[in-house]
């Protein structure tokens, strides 16, 4: 026994059994979508569907009422195969673009879909179901994401985002399109290659209809298919375009997802700042503790932050994805957590941003001048106290290179103390007719007696050996008082007709100092200035002026610098100071 | 090369002719179209007929008409229009010259062969 539908064909009514009447309307549909788009669908779908239902009537009679599959099964044995049409329609020109188009659709319909394989599954099925569409052993996809576990859990990552992106291949058509006809370079290239065949074929069905002029109607026409071509051939391009741009936002979007939990989780092995120094790396998580207020957590920030940057990275890999394997079905749940999510984190993005930058509200300085012992001669010596941590870096003279924050760099850091570089010293002429030193620390804080409470906690020390001056390149602050964009400005003040020296380390600490000669930083090292009334003025300078830029008088200067050094023309650098009683420190 | 193709491929040219003669003796509906090529061998299966047939109609070589059927549904009638007729009779001159060339070339390599 089997269940009958009444169904009108053509203006026949026919009882016909249910089966038989998917398999009708699965063949006629089939038929419909090879006709698709080309002249006249309708009007042949119209005889064909009369004249199956005359065939069908003949099949039926009193005795017989109902149509079986038999019956339909041989109704289309005698109409053939949509493929047999198309094979027979090569000929004319709207022929062959309806064939063509047939056989894209044919192409279309038959194509491979990524689905997850229940029947192969070890977990999802999600590494079954890439493989078959693919085509590789699933084993390999299986140890690259078992070992991709242990990279921050990034592989767990991009394996949930996939179950969940990737739908399962339920009835047998999805496992069927599963293993569908394969999809790889080969085909890409066929199918781009056909479309560029189709293309010069009809533009020259073009010329040739634009050539003849018969009428008016007809090239009207022409051109019509000849723009709707166009526009097929832009589509296809934009949409193979689509597909790279989707690798290319999955590979990003991953290579970034990484980058971002390193950067949270990491603790020191991938550094924000390209600390001198090399031993010393910080992490977010630690940058993180140095500015954070002590009553904000850190793992508030790391939560706002994967929120924050987090969820849009999923769902560039997420959108990738499903534009890659042309995933069509939404998933409301998925996007409607996404925007919450990102939302949340936006909100504490801002929370954390405004508790910050109030801290960062006012800005106090405090002033302090040093006593130093005048100079015997009237030269004063200044140069750089070297350290381990500058020793690591003389090799490079762009300082600027470097990633700063701010005015400053970030050094190293210990439990109670940042070291942060770099102090800036500026010389200035004198009001009195001696030598002073002043310094001027800067910090941020709330109010102005936070600000001033930080400045004043910024810890810097400098030495004075008779008439040389050592500075330290670095400048202590507080792990308490967090890091709130202290600085430390150094003004080395010169009576008019004294004379600094300044020694090559000095480079690391001055910056545009105003002179007479408009020299740059690194040719003010290793000079004399004498202090006039007009400004700094260069001693040892006579080589500058005739700086051209022709190479002859380039290497003649740069011979006569070697000249200069090996014959220590200009004034001996000072001695290192000698351990004496006549040493002063300094600490401020 | 496949056989089955190019045995195709030969069919498929003379198709329109065939059609053409075929309502050049009066009008026909398709199903006797298709019971007289079959007979001939030349199609095998039917719905290839229908995008033919439709394109000779929108060429303006055939034109057809509604007949009720006592038995079944409306029937199309397609006849040659004097265009068609024109049509056929150029084709009809060059299958001839066409069956005498090929008669020749197979002959003369027959001969040779």
């Amino acid at each position: 026994m089997n269940r009958t539908i009444t169904m009108n064909l053509s203006g026949i009514i026919f009882h016909i059994e249910e089966d038989a009447y998917d398999r009708l309307n699965k063949y006629l549909s089939t038929i419909r979508s090879y006709f698709k788009d080309s002249d006249g669908r309708d009007e042949i779908m119209n005889d064909i569907e009369s004249r199956i239902a005359e065939m069908l009537q003949e099949k039926v009679s009193n005795t017989k009422q109902a149509v079986l599959m038999m019956d339909v099964e041989s109704v289309i044995a005698l109409m053939g195969r949509p493929e047999d049409f198309a094979g027979d329609n090569e000929q004319s020109q709207t022929a062959s673009q309806s064939a063509n188009e047939n056989q894209q659709r044919q192409y279309n319909g038959r194509r491979r879909r990524v689905f997850r394989d229940p029947d192969e599954k070890l977990l999802g099925g999600v590494c079954s179901g890439i493989a078959n569409y693919f085509d590789f052993d699933p084993i390999w996809l299986r140890a690259a994401f078992a070992i991709s576990f242990f990279v921050f859990g990034s592989g767990l990552l991009v394996y949930i985002i996939l179950w969940i992106i990737i739908p399962e291949a339920k009835t047998t058509a999805e496992k069927l399109e599963m293993r569908g006809e394969k999809v790889d370079i080969n085909n890409i290239g066929k199918a781009v290659t056909e479309e560029f065949d189709d293309l010069k074929k009809r533009m020259k069905n073009f010329g040739d209809n634009v050539g003849s002029t018969e009428n008016r109607e007809r090239v009207k026409s022409s051109a019509r298919k000849a723009t709707e071509f166009l526009g097929d051939v832009f589509y296809n391009m934009i949409k193979v375009l689509g597909k790279i741009v989707a690798v290319f936002l999955v590979i990003i979007g991953i290579l970034l997802m990484v980058g971002l939990l390193a950067t949270i989780f990491g603790k020191g092995t991938i550094s924000v700042f390209n600390a001198p120094g090399s031993n010393i790396h910080f992490s977010l998580y630690e940058f993180g503790s140095a500015v954070l207020p002590n009553d904000l957590s850190i793992q508030l920030v790391v939560i706002s932050l994967i929120l924050f940057l987090g969820v849009p990275l999923l769902s560039i890999i997420y959108a990738g994805i499903r534009h890659l394997f042309g995933i069509k079905q939404k998933n409301r749940i998925v996007k409607y957590t996404a925007n919450i999510l990102w939302l949340i984190g936006l909100v504490m993005v801002f929370y954390i941003g405004t508790v910050i930058g109030t801290d960062f509200e006012e800005q106090a300085n405090s002033k302090q001048h040093i006593d130093i012992k005048q100079p015997a001669n009237g030269v004063l010596y200044l140069d750089v106290n070297p350290t381990a941590e500058d020793d690591i870096e003389l090799g490079s003279r762009y300082r600027h290179n470097r990633i700063n924050f701010g005015d400053w760099n970030l050094i190293s850091k210990d439990d109670n103390k940042f070291r942060i570089g770099y102090p800036e010293l500026n010389i200035v002429a004198s009001e009195t007719d001696s030598f002073e030193l002043v310094a001027i620390r800067t910090a941020h804080g709330f109010d102005k007696k936070d600000a001033v409470n930080r400045a004043k906690n910024i810890d810097y020390s400098l030495v004075q050996n008779d008439s040389t001056i050592l500075f330290n390149s670095f400048f202590d602050i507080n792990a308490e008082d967090k890091l709130r964009a202290q600085d430390l400005q150094l003004i080395i003040k010169v009576p008019v007709g004294k004379i600094v020296y300044l020694g090559k380390r000095t480079e690391r600490i001055i910056f545009d100092i105003d002179n007479v000669d408009d020299a740059l930083d690194r040719d003010m090292v290793n000079r004399r200035w004498q202090m006039t009334a007009a400004g700094l003025k260069c001693l040892d300078c006579e080589g500058l002026e005739e700086k051209e830029f022709d190479n002859d008088s380039l290497d003649r200067y740069i011979k006569k610098l070697h000249k200069m050094d090996a014959n220590d023309v200009p004034p001996p650098p000072p001695a290192p100071p000698e351990p004496s009683e006549k040493n002063n420190k300094y600490f401020f | 090369m496949n056989i089955e193709n190019t045995k195709a491929q030969m069919k498929k040219g003379v198709l329109e002719f065939c059609i053409l003669s075929i309502l050049s003796h009066g009008e026909n509906y398709p199903s006797e179209i298709i019971e007289k090529m079959k007979e001939a061998k030349l199609i095998v299966v039917e719905g290839t007929l229908y995008p033919l047939l439709m394109r000779l109609k929108n060429d303006g070589l055939l034109s057809y008409r509604w007949e009720e059927s006592t038995s079944g549904p409306p029937r199309k009638y397609y006849k040659l229009t004097p265009v068609g007729e024109q049509f056929l009779k150029e084709l009809d001159t060059t299958w001839k010259e066409l069956v005498e060339a090929v008669n020749k070339t197979t002959n003369r390599t027959s001969q040779n062969g």
